[in-house]
């Protein structure tokens, strides 16, 4: 085994950016996510193990009967180390050394949180600042103007897990879908790639051109305030009166506990986006030069007939010389071929300035060396 | 932001920390035989080895639990060119061998040894079935002492569940001390046979644990079980005479014993025969958290005072009116930064903490990687 130095020029660090899509939609309360059906297993009602429309954050425990599940736990000691879902009360009534047990399948999904000046008014005041910020983009960001005033507006807020687009939502890339027994009612779009969402669609409709409402990329919020009517045919999104489709009730029933009633069945929605995710690479480029490692360690290396053989003395400990096995392969049955030094190269390790192994690169199936090749083999690592 | 450089002391101020996560791992038997019947059971054309999956194999929700093969040495007395597959359970053994076992002085392939002690010989494990775990279960390694392998041996066979009567528990007893560290991937421990359900299953033991029965190499997450686990005392098993050969289902009867399954059956036969009497698996494994704690001190005469634009108005510090008032900021943010002040990392607090020349904070910031 030998060692090599990588010089500059074999250690690259790249940053991949990639744009992962997203297509959620929603019927009936019910969420289907890149069109993957919520399929029941044998033991839950849905595999993957949490309600369906959800994603799972590992995919552990799929199908799982109760009782079975795999479970993260730790033992007490005096780093203060636990888990978020414990509480600080529980951890500290728990003794060193005693277990600490949390659970698996933890789950993510898209959420509706109709916010007026009566009703979750907290949560619009709390991106109040946000809003703001992203007003250089666009007037529709403020949180009060001539436009309108977020604190007394009827917004449908829909809030967008990271784990769905990473670091930020892709500008230009979300839309939303209104149908009414699956035809088009609406269609908002933030092609202006400023936030707005604009009404595109269907060509003509009510309010086509204006803007209904505006997306926080970087926080995962879609926020909508349209108002007007996008069909005429009454439906019951309020439990007191039947109301027409409006923006405000796009998304109804998705996780926000309104009870979806059997004449707000005929309403579904999609909504699309891209995420946006960076993620760093280093490429590394190890050589095998002619006449380099062409000589191997392994015990298959040298011929089978020869056993150790060692002469010792008080003052000496001699190995007597092996003859390397002839591996090349010849045409003739009768006649032994030119001798050739010849390795086959399997795996290639990476080692820190200590010499400790941090890293073995395997080759899919052993590359065939001898004095006259040469390789350059392209380590990637994603880190 | 307002930015206030203080180096932090190597000594007193920075401290490395190891952290030990582990996760139980239950699989019972229903997942590894029943639940799908053979949906998540992948078998492959070059017939090495066969595996199990927790799920029907095609989903994409499906994880893969483990491998699962057989093979013998080929100095076993099982070994002969008419069995099925002789040459590729001998390459099987040897391939698991060299790679656990290593190799002796003369460049020959260590056999599987019964108690792990290599220079004083002992009874080598030559029949033997192997378990890969996957590394997602596995993670960083096996948790030592955690490891439970349940293993119906009713003697008749029968695939209703009834083979389930009599058992027999393998386990890594002595995992937690007594774990040897003479193989080259790591640390392994010895199985030891317990009789968990049925009366009479086992041989009289004599002194100590149990009755070895296989290795378990914890890094590597694979388990390695000698196959005389289903035979009788007088046929180079475990069981009591009295209790008899264990009879596994094999293509040509369903009345053969485990040394006929590894000779007559395919390799994927042979891991169907034995899958089909695991009754419950679980061990835990253990994931190793590296963390740098950060003790971050804020004195009583340091970080009063901001250098926010909102700090100030009229050209005059907000928060004093008069002469006699005592500076006030508001912590909300913690950088660290390299040698050069390049900012690494940042900390957030999950809300501001008011500071005044009245109090002094440390604030522990753990970054974990």
């Amino acid at each position: 085994m030998a060692f090599y130095k990588f010089d500059e020029d074999d250690l690259f660090l790249n940053t991949v950016q990639t744009y992962p899509q997203n297509k959620f939609y929603i019927q009936s309360g019910t969420v289907y996510i890149n069109n993957f059906p919520n399929l029941a297993g044998q033991n839950t009602a849905n595999h993957i193990g949490v309600p369906a429309g959800f994603v799972s954050l590992y995919e552990y425990n799929i199908d799982r009967p109760a009782g079975n599940n795999i479970y993260p736990f730790l033992i007490k000691n005096g780093m203060k180390d636990g888990f978020k879902t414990i509480s600080q009360t529980e951890y500290n009534s728990t003794k060193y050394g005693d277990t600490i047990v949390s659970s698996y399948n933890m789950s993510a999904s898209i959420d509706r949180i109709i916010a007026s000046a009566t009703s979750n008014s907290a949560s619009i005041k709390a991106l109040e600042n946000t809003f703001n910020h992203y007003s250089y983009l666009s007037p529709h960001y403020q949180y009060s103007s001539s436009l309108g005033d977020k604190a007394n507006q009827t917004i449908n807020l829909i809030t967008i897990p990271s784990i769905f687009y990473g670091s930020s939502i892709k500008k230009g890339t979300v839309n939303l879908k209104y149908y009414i027994t699956g035809t088009l009612i609406g269609e908002l779009s933030d092609y202006r790639e400023n936030g707005d969402l604009v009404q595109v669609g269907p060509v003509g409709s009510t309010g086509s051109g204006s803007v209904a409402g505006v997306v926080l990329y970087n926080e995962g919020f879609v926020a909508l305030t349209g108002s007007w009517e996008l069909d005429s045919t009454t439906i019951k999104y309020d439990p007191a009166a039947a109301q027409t489709s409006k923006w405000i009730y796009y998304g109804f029933g998705v996780h926000d506990a309104a009870s979806v009633a059997l004449t707000t069945l005929s309403a579904s929605y999609s909504l699309e986006f891209s995420g946006s995710n960076q993620f760093q690479t280093m490429t590394m480029l190890a050589h095998a030069k002619y006449g380099e490692l062409n000589h191997s360690t392994n015990p298959t290396f040298v011929s089978s007939s020869d056993s150790l053989s060692v002469s010792t003395g008080s003052y000496q400990y001699i190995e007597q010389a092996k003859e390397i096995r002839n591996i090349v392969s010849s045409s003739f049955t009768d006649e032994e071929p030119k001798f050739e030094k010849t390795t086959y190269l399997s795996k290639v390790g990476i080692y820190d300035k200590d010499k400790n192994l941090i890293g073995i690169a395997k080759m899919a199936t052993p590359v065939r060396k001898t004095e006259a090749d040469q390789y350059t083999f392209k380590l990637k690592l994603d880190i | 932001m307002a930015n206030f450089y203080k180096t932090l002391n190597q000594t007193n101020d920075i401290v490395n920390t190891r952290t030990l996560l582990h996760e139980a791992i239950p699989l019972t038997g229903t997942i590894v035989s029943g639940t799908y019947g053979v949906e998540n059971i992948k078998n492959y054309s070059h017939g090495m080895f066969q595996s199990v999956y927790d799920y029907p194999y095609l989903s994409s929700s499906a994880n893969h639990i483990f491998d699962i093969t057989a093979g013998y040495a080929n100095n076993s007395g099982l070994s002969a060119s008419a069995n099925n597959q002789n040459s590729k359970k001998i390459n099987i053994y040897n391939q698991m061998a060299q790679v656990m076992m290593g190799y002796d002085q003369t460049g020959s392939i260590l056999q599987f040894d019964e108690d792990g002690d290599l220079l004083a010989g002992g009874t080598k494990q030559k029949e033997n079935i192997f378990l890969n775990f996957s590394r997602l279960l596995v993670k960083d390694e096996i948790k030592k002492g955690s490891f439970e392998l349940e293993i119906g041996v009713t003697p008749e066979y029968a695939q209703n569940g009834t083979v389930f009567g009599d058992r027999i528990k393998l386990a890594d007893l002595s995992g937690s001390d007594g774990y040897l560290v003479n193989s080259p991937v790591g640390e392994y421990g010895i199985l030891y046979a317990t009789q968990s359900a049925g009366t009479n299953v086992m041989a009289a033991i004599g002194s100590g644990h149990s009755t070895p029965v296989g290795l378990l190499f914890y890094q590597a997450g694979v388990a390695v079980i000698t196959g005389s686990i289903f035979l009788e005392v007088a046929s180079g098993g475990i069981l009591n005479n009295a209790h008899n050969n264990v009879s596994m289902s094999g293509p040509s009867s369903t009345e053969e014993t485990v040394l006929a399954v590894l000779t007559g059956s395919q390799i994927s036969g042979a891991a169907d025969n034995i899958r089909t009497r695991i009754y419950n698996l679980q061990f835990n494994n253990t994931v190793e958290l590296n963390s740098t704690v950060y003790f971050c001190r804020a004195n009583h005469n340091e970080f009063n005072y901001s250098s926010n634009p909102t700090y100030l108005s009229g050209s005059k510090i907000r928060v004093k009116t008069q002469t006699t008032d005592v500076p006030v900021s508001y912590i909300t943010t913690i950088g660290l930064y390299s040698d050069n002040n390049e900012l690494m990392a940042v900390s957030k607090l999950s809300e501001p903490l008011k500071k005044t020349p009245d109090n002094e904070f440390t604030i522990r910031v753990r970054l974990d990687y």
